[in-house]
């Protein structure tokens, strides 16, 4: 007998619930990715062919102090060291704080060979180079505010009491594109030159050299005017994540709880449907189907409901984050939002888990019926 | 006539494997609502607390926060003297001038770093925040590497307990009091001197001013001297203006809370509609006999949805029960705004609790809706030939 066809069989019987538990499974799935995706992306590594090979210097006593830009040059002589470039960052305002977006003054000479990452045709990036006031912004940028190369735009100055203009030059693709670029140059004129750099971002030329290069450096500046601090951009990025709490104990929280959540509504629809089918497992019984091919059988339809379910859940948070850009309605706090496979494939593995786990209680129970009590049952 | 309450309550205790299953899922949605919306309200509350009405922040145009703001001494001498400007008993105006400092600490608990403000401030800048009381130690002296430190603060980041000493600056500062604000943000920051801070820090200037108003329209009319003064390139805004504004930190908690909340709602009314589906399916029988015995179909209906309402009303209770614990729980975050740590706890309010009560009826609603309309509409005669 074909055992697959009976399940199938079973679980049509009754479309609607089948219908409505595979729907309830799959909001829940989706809440679960969607949950498992933010910690993917507060902790994304660096991208990048050597992006392993960066080190950030920063001020030691905080981020918002800012360096002597005379340290770029005694960076460069620290053994090991093969580029440096700055990134300050500028957090202007583009007509209304609700558009929030990353902006840095950069030094356009030293900025590619750092990021290989950020993709940009050549000739929109000699424009940029050549033109003091020109700058430079990724793809979803120019989409969300309908720019056009040769715009101009302004960003209000609030950490700078300088606003700027700018004459757009180019658009970058790469994994985030939600940045703005622009000439540090052009900060320190209309600031009236004070010589100051907000973080050196450094390559080595190996990652033997990472830590010789953070403990040549930082001692170097011990005791000056300026100390500072130097990390792996993965160090700063997580420094990054923990400032903003203990956001892994929040999604472990609420994850455990919505997966208690479909164990329950499963166990539940399980129960249902197994309690109005006594009798029939009385008849199985009766033809010989001993308690372990009941329970399996069971067991298999509930781990099928729950598994449709899950991946209608975690394949629907891929298509539905696919479209819906999460970086406009988090404050920029995630400029790539994607569900991973690894994420959907582990969400079909709990799914799978729960479906099995919901359906041992009631599956046991009935499949240990006496048949003459089961036949008894009144539905 | 109403089919009576009794009828649906002893229903749910016969089928009691259902009613606690779907009780539960629907109250761990809204445990789930509660409290990460208590997180929100939390860090709400602590802004929100902060401000005094009568209090004015001078910063400097185009900054939106104290951390990133600067008021030369220049400034100061001008506004310290304009009409409506509160006074002390002895004649002296109400004006604080403050140095503000980021300061990248570690955390006690993981050895990350975060920042936390330090306010250089003196001795008026404690006269106009009421909130702000010491509850061990002494003041810091003037003339002294001294620091005072918010109660959070202490907790929860290292060296910063009462008799230790931080090195900062160009020097070392010894912590010699521990202070609270009542919940307010101020519990998050590390007071000292403002001359000594400003000089290890080379701020020849002040970061922000507040001043005391004697009374509202004098506020007003501050407020409007100060940002319209085009010498001045200063903005001035009311103290409880400038912490709402801060309250948009909270912003992106909310939206997931919510999202996430609205998702689990739906996942759960289903559940729902399939615990009612199921229990008019095995009282078809009884449906018929309750029409036969005279009840209308609206009273049906009216009665199935009445049983979902209560599943739905259950779960609501069970819920806020889950959550309760979670209440007067103390965390941090980071203020982006300021790009300083804040410390506050989730708040569990009863207009909170009757939110997710609310949001629990529509969960039940919403499920025993069709179900109610399909018992309502079943012929009595089939019913009752069934089985």
């Amino acid at each position: 007998m074909n055992y697959l066809h009976f399940i199938w069989k079973n679980m049509v019987r009754n479309r609607r619930r089948t219908v409505l538990t595979i729907l309830s499974i799959a909001l829940s799935l989706f809440v679960l990715a969607t949950l498992m995706t933010v910690l993917t992306e507060l902790n994304r590594e660096p991208e990048g062919e050597d992006a392993h090979l960066r080190l950030v210097v920063r001020r030691a006593s905080s981020l918002g102090d800012r360096l002597p830009e005379a340290y770029g040059a005694k960076l460069a002589r620290v053994p090991g060291v093969r580029t440096v470039t700055t990134l300050t960052w500028f957090g202007g305002i583009y007509i209304d704080e609700a558009n929030f977006f990353a902006s840095f003054a950069c030094d356009p000479d030293t900025l590619l060979p750092m990021y290989p990452e950020v993709r940009i045709p050549p000739e929109q990036f000699k424009a940029f180079q050549k033109e003091r006031t020109a700058a430079f912004a990724g793809r979803k940028l120019f989409e969300r505010f309908k720019w056009r190369l040769g715009d101009r735009i302004t960003l209000q100055g609030t950490i700078y009491p300088v606003d700027l203009e700018f004459v757009l030059r180019g658009i970058y693709t790469g994994t985030d594109e939600t940045t703005f670029f622009f000439h540090r140059a052009y900060l320190e004129e209309s600031l009236g030159r004070p010589g100051k750099v907000g973080t050196f971002w450094l390559k080595a030329a190996s990652a033997a050299d990472i830590p010789r290069i953070i403990d040549a450096v930082d001692t170097m500046f011990k005791n000056s005017d300026a100390e500072t601090k130097t990390e792996t951009e993965r160090a700063f990025q997580l420094g990054f994540v923990s400032m903003m709490g203990n956001i892994k104990t929040l999604v472990a929280g609420i994850s455990s709880v919505v997966v208690f959540t479909i164990l329950l509504v499963t166990a539940n629809t399980m129960a249902m449907s197994i309690r109005e089918r006594a009798r029939e497992i009385a008849i199985l019984k009766t033809l010989g189907f001993g308690r372990r091919r009941l329970l399996a059988i069971l067991m298999a339809e509930s781990a099928a409901i729950a598994l449709i379910g899950g991946a209608l859940g975690t394949v629907g948070a891929r298509l539905f984050y696919s479209v819906v850009d999460v970086w406009r309605y988090t404050q920029g706090m995630f400029p790539i939002f994607i569900v991973e496979p690894s994420t959907i494939l582990l969400g079909l593995l709990l799914s799978v888990l729960i479906g099995l786990a919901s359906a041992a209680f009631p599956a046991f129970r009935v499949s240990h019926l006496t048949i003459a009590e089961a036949l008894r049952r009144v539905g | 006539m109403a089919i009576p309450l009794s009828y649906n309550l002893r229903n749910m205790r016969v089928r009691a494997f259902s009613t606690v299953m779907t009780t539960l899922s629907i109250g761990l949605v809204v445990a789930v609502f509660i409290g990460v919306m208590a997180l929100a309200r939390g860090l709400e509350e602590a802004f929100v607390a902060t401000g005094v009405p009568l209090n004015l922040v001078v910063l400097r145009q185009g900054s939106q926060v104290e951390t990133s703001s600067v008021v030369t001494r220049d400034s100061l001498q001008v506004i310290k003297y304009l009409p409506g400007v509160a006074v002390d008993s002895e004649g002296t105006p109400l004006v604080s001038p403050e140095v503000i400092v980021l300061l990248n600490l570690s955390k006690r608990s993981d050895g990350q770093g975060s920042n936390v403000m330090v306010r250089g401030v003196f001795e008026k800048g404690f006269g106009l925040r009421p909130q702000v009381r010491l509850v061990a130690g002494r003041l810091f002296r003037p003339g002294l590497r001294e620091i005072i430190v918010g109660r959070s603060v202490a907790e929860r980041f290292q060296n910063a307990g009462l008799g230790e000493m931080m090195r900062f600056g160009r020097s070392h500062w010894r912590v010699v009091g521990l202070f609270e604000a009542g919940r307010t943000a101020f519990d998050s920051e590390i007071w000292a001197d403002a001359s000594e801070l400003g000089e290890d820090f080379d701020r020849p200037n002040y970061s922000s001013v507040l001043i005391r108003a004697e009374n509202v329209p004098a506020l007003r009319a501050m407020e409007r001297r100060i940002s319209d003064d085009r010498r001045l390139h200063l903005k001035a805004l009311s103290e409880l203006a400038y912490y709402a504004e801060q309250t948009k930190t909270a912003g992106p908690i909310k939206i997931l809370g919510s999202f996430m909340a609205v998702m689990m709602a739906i996942g759960a009314s289903f559940a729902a509609m399939n615990t009612m589906y199921a229990s008019v399916a095995r009282r078809s029988r009884e449906i018929g006999v309750l029409r036969v015995l005279g009840f209308r179909s609206g009273s049906i209906m009216l009665s199935f949805l009445t049983e979902s309402l209560l599943l739905g009303l259950a779960g609501g209770v069970v819920g806020c029960l889950l959550a309760l614990p979670i209440h007067g729980l103390s965390t941090g975050t980071t203020n982006f705004r300021t790009f300083s740590d804040v410390s506050f706890a989730f708040r569990i309010t009863p207009d909170l609790l009757l939110r997710g009560l609310a949001f629990s009826l529509v969960m039940g609603g919403l499920g025993g809706l069709l179900p109610a309309r399909l018992a309502s509409r079943q012929p009595m005669v089939d019913t009752l030939r069934e089985g």
